[in-house]
C-alpha cells in the first residue's frame, strides 16, 4: 500500500491531479478493453480510420475472448452470403439456451414427485419464470432448425471440401448433440407429452439387436422411464450433452478460425488455404466492423426470440404424466418425425401395396435371418444415415465447389430433403395427404372425439367460454338448438362435430374406414361444482356385427382454466 | 433473383448497424420490462395461478368419478351407511370456516389438508359406528391405487364443492356422539322376520349383491339399510307409477322389486342412470312361498 501511495503522491506532485486522474482512468480502461485506449474505442465508433501501426488489433493478443477471434475476415464473407450466420446464431442459441437453463435450474427437481408441481410453480409463482420457459423451449427449437440449416447451406456451398473435412465431422457430433439435447430437455417437465414422447424415442433403442435391452435399461434406469430415467435425463440434459457439446463447439470454432470462414464457391479452390493469404485491400477488420455486424445479429435474433415468447409463443404443458394411461395418436418430437416414419415403412422394400407380390417374397426372405422391416428401417438404417453424414467430406470425388460442376450433389440432396420431408409427413397419425402412408386411426366414430376433446394438447372443446357451456342436451345437428347469440362458440363447436361425423360417412379415411351411416349423437353439457362443468359427446352407431354401440367421451372444465 | 442476389449480399453501414442493434436490445430490454410488470404489477401470476387452479381441478374430476363416485355419488351426497355426503358443508365445510364435525373430531389442520389426508391414508381405526367400514386408503403409499398429485387434483375437486346441507335424507351432519356413542339398538324381530333374515343370509343368496349395516356387506346392488322407508318413498313418486308400478306400501314395492324387478330401475346410481336387468328375476323359483314371505316381512323391518 505504502509504495502505491507513494507512487500516486508523487505522480500528483508532478503532472497535477487532473492529469493524474485522467490518466489513471485511461489506463483502467485500457486493462479492461484488452489494450484499447479511450480515443480508440472513440475513433472506433465514430468510424474513424484506424492509426498506423493499427491498434484495434491488440485486444486480439491481449485478450482472451478477442484472442479466439480472427483479426479480419475476407470481405466476402462480411454479407448474409454465403454464410447466412447460422453456425453464429447456434452459437448464440446455444448461450441463450444456458442462461435461460440455469434460471430455470434453479426452480427445478429431477424427481418423479416435484418435477411437475415445479413446472407449475415456476408458471404461477415464479416473476419471469413462464417467459423464461418459453425462451428456453422456443430457443431450443429454433437452436434444431437453425444448426439443420448450417449443415445444409455448408453441404449446398461445398464448404465441407478439403481442407475443411473435419469441421464437418465436429459439425455433425455438434448436430446430433443438439438433438439430444433437445430431446432430453423433452422429459424434465414430466408430463404425459413429455412421457410418452421419450418412451417412444427409447424403445426405438430396446428394438437393437444384442445390446437393445442393455442400452435401454442404461437410458431409463429401469425397464420402464421412473424416478431412475428422469435423473438421468436430466444429468444428460445438464451436464453430459452440453459438455460435450462445448468440447466439440471448442474444436469445430478453431477449425473455423484455422481455415477461415469459406470463401463463395467461385472464389476458393479446392484445398487452398485462404485464411492467412487474404489481400490488404480485402480484408475487413474484426474491429470495429465484425463485432458491430455480429451484435447486431445477436441483438435481433435475440428480439426476435424475447418478443415471440412473451406474445404468441406459449411452451406446451400438458397433464401429469400417468404410465398407467397412453394418450392417443403420441408422437416424437418434430424433428424425429422422420424416423417415426421411417418405422411406418411395411416391407424390406419400399414398394406400396400393389407390389405386394414382390414385397412378401422379399419379406419372408429376410425373415429367416431375423431381419424385419421394422428393425431395418428403425435400427439399421438411422445408424446408416449418419454414417454417411459423417463420411460426405471423405467419399465426395468432385473437385469443384462451384454450383455448376455440383448438380448431382445439390440433387441428391435435393431429394434427400423431399424425401426427409415426406418420411416426416407419414410420421405424424395423419399421414401423407393422398398417399395415405403412415395414417393412424382406428374407429372413426373414436376419431370424431378425439379430434374435439383430443386425450392431451389443446383442445377446441376446452376453449368455449365458460359461460357459453349453457347446461343441457344438444342432438347433434346442423341448426343445432342453441342461441346463436348466447353461446356462438357451443353452436359452432356441435355444428362442427355434425359437420365431421358427416363427412366420415362419406369419405372412407385411408385405412377404407367409414362412419356408420346411421351413426347420430348429441353433445351434453352438465354442471357439476357451480365453477366446474362437464362437456360430453355421445354417438350412437351400429357396429359391423350389428349390434348397437354408444361411444361417449368427456371433458372437464373449470371456470377459470382459461385454455387459449 | 436479382433483387434476392441484391438482399443476401446487401452490406448494412456502420451506422445502420449501430441503430439496428441497439434498437434490438432495446426491444428485448422493453419486453423483459413488459414482461415482469404483467408477471408482477398486473398480477399475471395470480391469473396463472387460478388457471392453474382450474385445471389440476379438472383432473382431480377424473379422478374422482374413476374411484370415488362410486360411493360417494356423482354429485357428492353419498350413499347411506356406506359414506357421506362429502359435498355438504354441514360435513366438512368451506375452506376459510371447516364444518362443526371437523371441530368435534379434533382435526386441527384445514380443510384441504383433512380430505387429503383421509383420501391418501384412509381412515386406520374403526372411530363411527355410522359406516359400514372405514375410508379405505388411496396413495400408492399406503397400498391405494393412486398417485400423490391424483390425490392432490382430486383434494381440489372435493374443496370445491360448497353445496348447503342436503334435506332429501342423506346423511351429511351425522347427530351429535354419533361418532362415539353406543351403537343404535336394533328392532328386535319376531320369529317370522327372523326366518327372513336366514333367507337373506342363505337360500336367497342376497347378500352376494346388497349391503345391510352388521350382516352383509354386497357391493353390486342397493344398500339395504333404509329400505324400507325408501321403498314408502318411491311408491308416491311420479315416475315409479308412469313406469307401471303398481306397489302401494313398502311390503308391496319390496315384492315387485324382488319378482319383477326390472318395472322400475332407479335413475340415479353413483355412476349414472342404474342398468336394468341386473337383479336375478327368477328368486319365486328359487324361494318356496314361505321363505319368500319371511323375507319380505324381515325386509320390511328395514328403516
Amino acid at each position: 500500500m505504502a509504495i502505491i501511495g507513494q507512487k500516486l503522491v508523487s505522480q500528483i506532485r508532478e503532472t497535477g491531479w487532473k492529469a493524474t486522474v485522467a490518466q489513471r482512468t485511461d489506463d483502467a480502461f485500457t486493462r479492461f478493453t484488452a489494450g484499447l485506449t479511450w480515443d480508440d474505442v472513440r475513433g472506433i465508433l465514430r468510424g474513424d480510420p484506424p492509426a498506423k501501426p493499427n491498434p484495434r488489433v491488440k485486444p486480439h493478443t491481449e485478450g482472451f475472448w478477442f484472442h479466439i477471434r480472427p483479426t479480419f475476415y475476407h470481405e466476402a464473407v462480411t454479407t448474409l452470403y454465403p454464410t447466412f450466420r447460422l453456425g453464429y446464431l447456434s452459437a448464440l442459441f446455444f448461450l441463450i439456451e444456458t442462461i435461460t437453463g440455469m434460471f430455470l435450474m434453479i426452480f427445478y427437481t429431477p424427481s418423479p414427485e416435484r418435477a411437475f408441481t415445479n413446472m407449475i410453480d415456476i408458471l404461477t409463482n415464479v416473476p419471469f419464470g413462464s417467459f423464461m420457459r418459453d425462451l428456453h423451449r422456443l430457443g431450443a427449437e429454433a437452436m434444431v432448425v437453425v444448426v439443420t440449416l448450417h449443415m445444409w447451406r455448408t453441404y449446398i456451398t461445398g464448404s465441407y471440401k478439403k481442407p475443411r473435412q473435419f469441421t464437418w465431422f465436429t459439425g455433425v457430433i455438434l448436430l446430433i448433440i443438439t438433438m439430444f439435447l433437445s430431446f432430453s430437455g423433452y422429459l424434465l417437465p414430466w408430463d404425459q407429452l413429455a412421457f410418452w414422447a421419450v418412451t417412444i424415442g427409447t424403445s426405438m433403442a430396446d428394438a437393437a439387436p444384442l445390446v437393445g435391452r442393455e442400452v435401454n435399461l442404461l437410458l431409463r434406469g429401469a425397464p420402464d422411464i421412473g424416478a431412475g430415467g428422469l435423473l438421468r435425463f436430466y444429468l444428460f440434459h445438464v451436464l453430459l450433452f452440453p459438455l460435450i457439446g462445448v468440447v466439440f463447439l471448442g474444436v469445430h470454432y478453431y477449425k473455423v478460425v484455422r481455415w477461415g470462414l469459406s470463401l463463395p464457391p467461385e472464389m476458393e479452390a479446392i484445398g487452398e488455404d485462404t485464411a492467412r493469404k487474404v489481400d490488404q485491400t480485402k480484408r475487413v477488420m474484426f474491429m470495429p466492423d465484425i463485432i458491430t455486424n455480429e451484435i447486431m445479429y445477436a441483438a435481433v435474433a435475440m428480439a426476435i426470440l424475447a418478443v415471440s415468447s412473451a406474445t404468441w409463443y406459449t411452451a406446451p404443458l400438458e397433464t401429469h404424466s400417468n404410465p398407467q394411461v397412453t394418450p392417443l395418436h403420441t408422437v416424437a418430437p418434430w424433428y424425429f418425425y422422420w424416423l417415426q416414419g421411417l418405422i411406418k415403412i411395411p416391407h424390406i422394400l419400399p414398394f406400396p401395396d400393389s407390389l405386394n407380390m414382390i414385397n412378401k417374397p422379399v419379406d419372408d426372405l429376410f425373415a429367416l435371418v431375423g431381419l424385419t422391416p421394422k428393425m431395418l428401417w428403425g435400427i439399421v438404417v438411422p445408424p446408416i444415415i449418419i454414417v454417411l453424414l459423417f463420411a460426405i467430406p471423405y467419399i465426395d470425388p468432385n473437385p469443384s465447389r462451384r454450383y455448376k460442376d455440383r448438380k448431382i450433389a445439390i440433387g441428391l440432396a435435393v431429394a434427400f430433403e423431399l424425401l426427409i420431408l415426406y418420411l416426416s409427413l407419414g410420421g405424424i397419425p395423419t399421414g401423407v395427404p393422398g398417399t395415405g402412408f403412415g395414417y393412424v386411426g382406428g374407429n372413426p366414430v373414436v376419431e370424431v372425439a378425439q379430434e374435439f376433446i383430443p386425450d392431451e394438447g389443446e383442445s377446441e372443446v376446452k376453449a368455449i367460454p365458460f359461460d357459453e357451456l349453457i347446461v343441457g342436451k344438444y342432438p347433434l345437428a346442423n341448426d343445432p338448438a342453441i342461441d346463436e347469440h348466447k353461446a356462438p362458440h357451443l353452436r359452432e363447436i356441435v355444428r362442427a362435430i355434425y359437420a365431421d361425423m358427416e363427412h366420415r360417412k362419406h369419405t372412407a379415411d385411408p385405412l377404407g374406414k367409414k362412419m356408420p351411416e346411421e351413426a347420430e349423437g348429441d353433445v351434453q353439457v352438465k354442471l357439476l361444482q357451480e365453477d366446474l362443468k362437464e362437456f360430453i359427446i355421445t354417438i350412437r352407431y351400429i357396429d359391423e356385427n350389428q349390434s348397437p354401440q354408444t361411444f361417449s367421451k368427456n371433458a372437464y372444465i373449470h371456470k377459470n382454466s382459461d385454455y387459449r | 433473383m436479382n433483387l434476392f442476389y441484391k438482399i443476401i449480399t446487401f452490406k448494412p453501414s456502420f451506422g445502420l448497424r449501430i441503430v439496428t442493434g441497439l434498437v434490438g436490445i432495446v426491444l428485448s430490454l422493453a419486453t423483459c420490462g413488459i414482461v415482469g410488470l404483467t408477471d408482477m404489477v398486473a398480477a399475471q401470476l395470480k391469473t396463472n395461478d387460478e388457471s392453474f387452479e382450474g385445471r389440476l381441478t379438472e383432473a382431480g374430476a377424473k379422478v374422482y368419478f374413476e374411484q370415488c363416485a362410486r360411493c360417494h355419488g356423482l354429485q357428492g351426497k353419498g350413499a347411506d351407511g356406506a359414506a357421506p355426503a362429502i359435498s355438504s358443508v354441514a360435513f366438512l365445510g368451506t375452506k376459510t370456516t371447516p364444518s362443526q364435525r371437523l371441530k368435534d373430531i379434533g382435526w386441527i389442520g384445514t380443510l384441504e389438508g383433512y380430505i387429503e389426508a383421509v383420501t391418501a391414508s384412509g381412515i386406520p381405526i374403526k372411530s363411527s359406528q355410522v359406516w359400514e367400514q372405514n375410508h379405505p386408503p388411496f396413495s400408492q403409499r399406503f397400498g391405494g391405487p393412486l398417485r400423490d398429485d391424483q390425490i392432490r387434483n382430486v383434494t381440489k375437486f372435493v374443496a370445491n364443492w360448497k353445496q348447503k346441507p342436503f334435506t332429501d335424507g342423506v346423511v351429511d351432519a351425522p347427530k351429535p356422539g354419533a361418532g362415539s356413542g353406543p351403537q343404535p339398538t336394533p328392532i328386535p324381530l319376531g320369529p317370522k322376520e327372523n326366518a327372513g333374515l336366514e333367507v337373506f343370509k342363505g337360500a336367497g343368496g342376497c347378500t352376494a349383491c346388497h349391503a345391510i349395516r352388521g350382516i352383509a356387506t354386497g357391493a353390486v346392488g342397493p344398500t339395504l339399510n333404509k329400505l324400507a322407508s325408501t321403498a314408502e318413498k318411491r311408491v308416491t313418486q311420479a315416475d315409479y307409477k308412469a313406469a307401471g308400478g303398481k306397489a302401494t306400501d313398502a311390503a308391496g314395492y319390496i315384492r315387485e322389486s324382488i319378482l319383477a324387478p326390472n318395472t322400475y330401475v332407479v335413475p340415479d346410481c353413483p355412476q349414472g342412470a342404474c342398468a336394468s336387468g341386473v337383479m336375478t328375476a327368477n328368486l319365486d323359483k328359487i324361494l318356496k312361498p314361505e321363505e319368500l314371505e319371511n323375507l319380505i316381512a324381515y325386509l320390511v323391518t328395514l328403516r
